[in-house]
């Protein structure tokens, strides 16, 4: 079976079984690794990538449910780590290990399309699906909401007031 | 299998993916187009400007435009080890740091015993890496000197320039010039002095980790992440005993129709490592990985098949109840007199259950034969452990296998065992070809080197002015270095050898009078799974029955906590600490004590059902003592029975500093490991083996669990140590101690479960007893 | 004794032949197919419409290529139905049926050779279709690609497989007379409940059935299981927290999904995307204001915060809960479902107000979990994985959790239901660490 779809901005046709997770297909196949296996269940967010713009745990998707969408991953996010989230992870030194953080990085940009101006609580459960065994939580906290102010910024929204007023 | 279209469509906007090198010759010659670098090395292996290079030592070397290359034998597992390394190298070096990079360095004799664990690392590296730098440094500038027609004292280094006056000249020119080939003795590197501290100026001194950039956009490759040409997949079958399973019978046609499943091989281990294995090999790993699931396999397992967690523990209990049983590690004065006298004594037994590792990246290795050498490709912690184990299944000499080093994913103690390469080597030797070898979850926890559950035995003897004279400390639990590393045991004041990591943390620097602790080895423990070291290792759990059990005696005597620990924190006779590791003793330990009361509200008004609780540790090992405290602030829901930490405040003195911002990380990590360790991990034995294989059970803290955390160093220029694991050993029993102090309820059992603590709340039941 | 069993049987054998006679239908005469000029543009237009809100392809095509060539299963209490060829095929199709059979089949149950249709074609809706309608569907019809293709036998269990008992079915069960308009209602709502009563045929899946497989008149719309989903209650006992009003409802058949209630999945999902796409937003306008109106009178404003409310207390029971089931929802399903109070948004299909949460079958959630929904379902460009690897016990705990966060009482026989599901989607429980 082939399925087709955008990955990254390029087109991909794979020939392989419809069920293969999503993930086996982004690393083994076509090859961008930065997308990891935690758990395999979707219960860690290490495999986290965008589908249409929206994060979605590759481990659990099989390929055939992404058929003609636009696939991103972490390669994928921005040419030269200049998104504001790769940018912020770096300045508040968040990654320790690193493996769960391309995961934590598709949640959190996917998270702020959503909730631009995220509160703790929000933060808190969006993310809590994201497992960082390293425990670098307070910092991927912290980097979220650095980023998070700089691209309201640049969206030009000087009142960072609450979301959804 | 991978197809993209011939040409792009009139939509496509952007050039095909086009079928490029996928699978690439080796690892280190670049990935996809998106990497053009070696796995791990941040420096550019590209370019004439390696040769050529000024090599004052093995562990740097100084290219002709200047780049210093700092070689790094240590892990990269979230510690940004390297970063440190290098900064100590650089510093001594008077190098730009700027101009620095790292080389994750494969394993080869010349890097000594390669280890990263225990909190070692700086500690170990401080010194030499600071002489290399030195030397390194003295040949510049008497090149710099004679270059520029002075004599070396005229000169200094600065900036990886020599200066002379008004004259300067770049390292770089001075490696292009050709002139420098100094290379110095390991005799002449050991009489290298260094710098005072006043002269520092890198250690210290706030630096971006240089591993980090890799870490956000993907670039970083694991273990998981390697690749060689003709590789196939495998995935294992594991036995259901860790020992004496053997397989009878092997049924793979339900995976026989699967799409690039090839076979089953079942393997033979010389080297005793995995009995029973079989694996599962295909074209991908999905198919491996589906195919497993399908293939039967009837197994005669060993002899511990119907083992649970009470029966580990039982026998924990038996050992201890068995005066003879394990080797006596501390006996200062007569134990046995001082509990005779005692007018009156406190005793309590402390139990850990099993503890999982759960590094994100579940153990993975991919093993090659390359003109006559065995190439393991993975992430590993001890190489110079498993490398002789890997020759021995092999059937080759050690000189012929070589680990290739990738980032971990976590590593925690779980890759010092690298028994996960040993099956993907006999693989590809079964098959003469490449293997790489994945475990899922739940291969990976079902073949983890847990953490061991333990059970220890508290006693302490009173006078009549219920002043301390004499203490005991029973410690049984499975001995992760009896079993893997027999010459790393120690011996006993009794005689006998024991696992020094499995009793680390009960050495400690109070004076109690007499004072005697017993480790006993859980001969049970060790024939169901192989114990395994668990960040922080043996003080993780010694430390939960230590700090528990000063806090009940402080309770005992009427005392509060922290005064009656700072009373016994003399720094006198053997507690009086020495140079160069653990200078100032015990009043570094009562130090940090004292900070921690000042800066946590200690002593002041608590909402209900909230309470503080204290614990102080020295960290892994009284030569190098890591003093750190800890306060725990925790509410305890009394309908539910659910304790929330709110802060922990932790003070930690582990003397000169080298990266800051790496060491708050370090702390923050293993602070919350301790939360986590405390209120959320934990699994148990059931008929020989876990019963948590993945998160749906086993539960790790997350993000919405996090408490607020304040943390302060010390100020110390003294020798720098291990600051990866202390923090972990303080947390469990800071949190009980807070529970106790929140409800007057205490919990002796890690971790600590809602269920249990409401059932002791109403009453129910007396704390749990497993 | 022999003799009287005899006797009794041929009287019975002959009272049936009679019956046979009695309530024989005609066949009519074969036709050649007419030709494709013998329809206007616009009637064949106004027929693919129709087929549309019928959503007949769903049911008459298994294979994409070959529209309307039939043999879909459809599995029933009494065996298995086979949907029919319905392309102008002369032989394997209709292609050799006159428009006066057409008509029949639609507004009778009975095909062109006299044999009678088994109700699970809703001709019980159809004979509600104008004559204009039902001309301008033979239109569509005949102006398909032929295709050979004979879909399977039936495999009914005896009796039901003796289609003249559909005699007395119809007796029982069926009125020809059509849905007359209600002139106390405004022209939208007529219009809606011609289109949902008529093509639509909602209540065939909204409504639950008897033990005859006929539909309960007095629980129309009160929700039923249908093909293995759960078509949820439209009437006054429906599910959702926030009823459906002719907003959401035009939102949810238009674009498959709201804010509130949901996003149309698996056959309604087939409905909104295969079908209802092709019907102008007037004939989508108008069947929502009419299903709107069996929920009672519309709720003037004020959802926003009742919606609010509901939230806020999910959130609450969330943090309160730590069981569990609590637990697989923080690390599954928190990351993409969690919504502000005060401003839930459809691509975070919000489930303490979701009809697969509130619904009284776990059915469509259980579903869900098993087999996710590709970007090609549900709402377009959206995926979410499926939790099929999961174990019962996680799944099981899961959608309690989601229950009681909805503030809804239990679900019985949970875990049995999922493994029927299991059994049914082919997505078995994961054989724990692969090799016990
Ligand atoms: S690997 Fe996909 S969620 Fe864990
Ligand atoms: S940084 Fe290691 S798992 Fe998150």
């Amino acid at each position: 079976m082939s399925t087709r779809f955008r990955i990254n901005g390029q087109r991909a046709e794979v020939d392989v079984p419809e069920e293969t997770p999503l993930l086996w297909v982004v690393r083994d196949d076509i090859g961008f690794t930065g997308t990891k296996y935690g758990c395999g269940i979707g219960l860690c967010g290490a495999c986290t990538v965008h589908v249409n713009g929206r994060a979605v745990r590759s481990c659990v998707t099989p390929v055939s449910g992404v058929s003609d969408t636009e696939v991103t991953t972490i390669e994928g996010l921005s040419q030269n780590g200049e998104h504001p989230l790769i940018q912020a992870w770096v300045e508040t030194q968040t990654p320790q290990c690193g493996y769960c953080q391309p995961g934590q990085i598709m949640q959190a940009a996917a998270m702020l399309a959503d909730f631009p101006n995220p509160t703790d609580e929000q933060i808190d459960h969006v993310m809590s699906g994201n497992l960082c065994r390293c425990m670098a939580y307070i910092r991927i906290r912290e980097a979220i909401k650095l980023a998070a102010g700089r691209m309201r910024a640049d969206a030009g929204e000087d009142n960072p007031g609450a979301d959804h007023a | 299998m991978l197809k993209f279209p011939k040409s792009a469509s009139a939509d496509s906007d952007t050039p095909d993916l086009g079928r490029r090198g996928f699978i690439i010759g080796m690892a280190g010659a670049g990935l996809t187009f998106a990497f053009a670098r070696s796995p791990l090395s941040l420096a550019d292996p590209t370019g004439a400007a390696a040769e050529g290079a000024f090599e004052p030592t093995i562990w740097y070397r100084i290219r002709k435009d200047g780049h210093i290359v700092v070689n790094i034998a240590k892990a990269e597992m979230g510690q940004h080890i390297g970063t440190a390394l290098a900064r100590i190298v650089a510093d001594e070096l008077e190098a730009d740091w700027d101009q620095v990079s790292l080389d994750h360095v494969d394993s080869d004799p010349k890097w000594g015993l390669m280890v990263t664990g225990g909190s070692w690392s700086v500690w170990q590296s401080y010194i030499p890496l600071s002489q290399a730098g030195a030397a390194g440094r003295i040949a510049l500038i008497e090149e710099g000197a004679r270059q520029m027609g002075v004599s070396p004292d005229q000169c200094r280094a600065r900036s990886g320039r020599v200066i002379a006056g008004g004259q300067s000249i770049s390292y770089a020119d001075l490696v292009r010039s050709g002139g420098l080939s100094r290379s110095f003795s390991e005799d002449e590197l050991k009489k290298m002095p260094i710098k005072p501290a006043s002269e520092r100026r890198l250690i210290g001194e706030p630096a971006k980790a240089l591993d980090i950039p890799d870490k956000t956009d993907g670039k970083a490759l694991y273990g998981l992440d390697a690749k060689v040409e003709g590789m196939v997949f495998g995935r294992p079958l594991i036995p259901p005993t860790r020992y004496g399973a053997t397989v009878k019978k092997i049924d793979d046609s339900a995976a026989r129709d699967i799409p690039g499943y090839r076979e089953t091989i079942v393997l033979e281990d010389p080297s005793g490592t995995v009995p029973g294995w079989a694996i599962a090999i295909a074209d991908s790993f999905h198919a491996a990985n589906i195919a497993a699931d399908k293939i039967e396999v009837d197994w005669t397992p060993g002899k511990t098949a119907d083992i649970d967690e009470r029966a580990i523990l039982d026998r924990g209990r038996e050992l201890i109840d068995s005066g003879d049983a394990g080797v006596v590690v501390v006996n200062d004065g007569d134990a046995k007199k001082a509990f005779a006298e005692a007018d009156s004594t406190l005793e309590a037994e402390y139990i850990t259950h099993s503890a999982l590792h759960f590094q994100l990246e579940p153990v993975n290795a991919l093993a090659r034969e390359k003109d006559g050498t065995w190439e393991i490709h993975t992430g590993n912690q001890w190489q110079s452990l498993i490398i002789p184990t890997l020759a021995e299944a092999l059937g080759v000499p050690q000189e012929k296998v070589v680990m290739k080093t990738y980032m971990l994913g976590g590593g925690f103690g779980r890759r010092l065992n690298g028994d996960y390469a040993v099956p993907a080597a006999l693989a590809a030797k079964a098959l003469g070809k490449p293997v790489k070898l994945v475990l899922t979850r739940e291969d990976d926890i079902r073949f983890d080197s847990l953490r061991s559950p333990s059970v220890q035995r508290m006693r302490m003897a009173f006078d009549g002015d219920n002043r301390v004279t004499g203490m005991e400390h029973h410690a049984t639990a499975g001995w992760p270095t009896q079993v893997m590393v027999p010459d790393f045991l120690a011996e006993g004041i009794s005689g006998g050898m024991y696992d020094p990591f499995s009793i680390q943390g009960a050495m400690h620097w109070y004076t109690v009078g007499a004072n005697r602790l017993r480790a006993i080895s859980n001969d049970l423990a060790n024939e169901t799974f192989r114990p395994g070291w668990l960040r922080s290792v043996g003080s993780g759990w010694v430390n939960w029955a230590l700090e528990s059990f000063m806090d009940e005696a402080a309770h005992k005597v009427g005392q509060d906590p922290i005064e009656f620990r700072l009373e016994k924190l003399k720094a006198e006779g053997k507690n009086a600490g020495s140079s160069p590791n653990s200078v100032g003793g015990a009043s570094r330990q009562a130090n940090v004590l004292r900070r921690v009361q000042e800066i946590s509200g200690w002593g002041s008004e608590m909402p209900a059902d909230t309470g503080l609780g204290v614990a102080t540790t020295y960290g892994q090992e009284r030569n190098m003592p890591t003093w750190t405290a800890c306060v725990a602030r925790v509410h305890v829901d009394r309908k539910t029975g659910r304790p929330t930490v709110e802060k922990l405040t932790l003070v930690t003195d582990a003397g000169t500093v080298v990266h800051p911002d790496g060491a708050r990380a370090q702390v923050e990590g293993a602070a919350l490991w301790g939360v986590s360790l405390a209120l959320h991990e934990g699994t148990h034995f059931e008929k020989g083996q876990v019963v948590d294989t993945n998160l749906n059970s086993y539960t790790p803290l997350r993000m919405r669990d996090v408490p607020e955390i304040e943390m302060e160093f010390v100020d110390s220029t003294e020798m720098p140590v291990g600051l990866g694991e202390p923090a972990t050993t303080v947390v469990g029993p800071a949190i009980g101690n807070a529970i106790f102090a929140a409800t007057g309820v205490r919990m002796r059992a890690l971790p600590i479960r809602a269920e249990d603590l409401l059932r002791v709340m109403r009453g129910d039941s007396s704390a749990p007893r497993k | 004794m022999g003799r009287t069993l005899a006797t009794v049987l041929v009287v019975v054998l002959i009272i049936l032949a009679a019956l046979f006679f009695l309530i024989r239908k005609p066949s009519i005469a074969a036709v050649e197919t007419p030709g494709a000029s013998s329809f206007s543009a616009e009637q064949v237009e106004r027929g693919r419409v129709l087929a549309g809100i019928g959503n007949c392809a769903t049911c008459h095509t298994v294979n994409e290529d070959d529209p309307y060539a039939g043999g879909r299963e459809f599995p029933t209490g009494f065996g298995s139905l086979y949907a029919t060829n319905i392309t102008p095929h002369p032989e394997d199709g209709i292609g050799n049926w006159s428009r006066e059979a057409f008509v029949r089949s639609m507004r009778e149950g009975v095909a062109r050779d006299g044999s009678y249709l088994y109700p699970a074609f809703p001709y019980t809706h159809f004979k509600n279709l104008t004559d204009e309608d039902l001309d301008a569907l033979y239109a569509y019809l005949m102006t398909r690609e032929p295709v050979a293709y004979t879909p399977p036998e039936n495999a009914l269990h005896f009796p039901f497989n003796l289609r003249f008992l559909q005699w007395g079915w119809q007796l029982l069960f069926f009125s020809r007379d059509p849905l007359q308009p209600d002139p106390q209602q405004s022209d939208d709502w007529n219009r809606g409940a011609y289109l949902a009563e008529g093509a639509g045929h909602c209540t065939a899946c909204h409504s639950p059935r008897n033990a005859f497989g006929a539909e309960k008149k007095d629980k129309a719309y009160a929700g039923a299981l249908v093909d293995n989903w759960y078509a949820p209650a439209l009437n006054t006992e429906q599910p959702v927290p926030v009823h459906w009003d002719s907003d959401t409802l035009y939102d949810y058949l238009r674009e498959g999904q709201t804010d509130y209630q949901g996003v149309a999945v698996g056959s309604m999902g087939e409905v909104v995307h295969q079908g209802l796409e092709r019907a102008p937003d007037s004939d989508i306008r108008a069947i929502a204001i009419y299903l709107a109106s069996l929920a009672g009178p519309e709720e003037a404003d004020g959802v926003d915060r009742q919606a609010g409310q509901i939230i806020e207390a999910a959130h609450e029971r969330t943090d309160g809960d730590r069981g569990y089931g609590e637990n697989v929802y923080m690390a599954a399903c928190a990351a993409c479902h969690y919504n502000a109070a005060d401003n839930p948004i459809a691509l975070r299909a919000e489930l303490s107000l979701n009809s697969a949460v509130t619904a009284a079958d776990p059915t469509n959630l259980l579903r869900v979990l098993l087999q996710g929904i590709p970007a090609n379902e549900g709402t377009p460009g959206v995926v979410m994985p499926d939790f099929a690897r999961l174990d019962n016990r996680d799944i099981v705990e899961l959608a309690q959790f989601l229950r009681k966060r909805a503030d809804r009482p239990a679900w019985d026989g949970l875990e049995k239901r999922l493994e029927e599901l299991r059994q049914q989607t082919g997505t078995a429980a994961p054989h724990q660490g692969g090799s016990q």
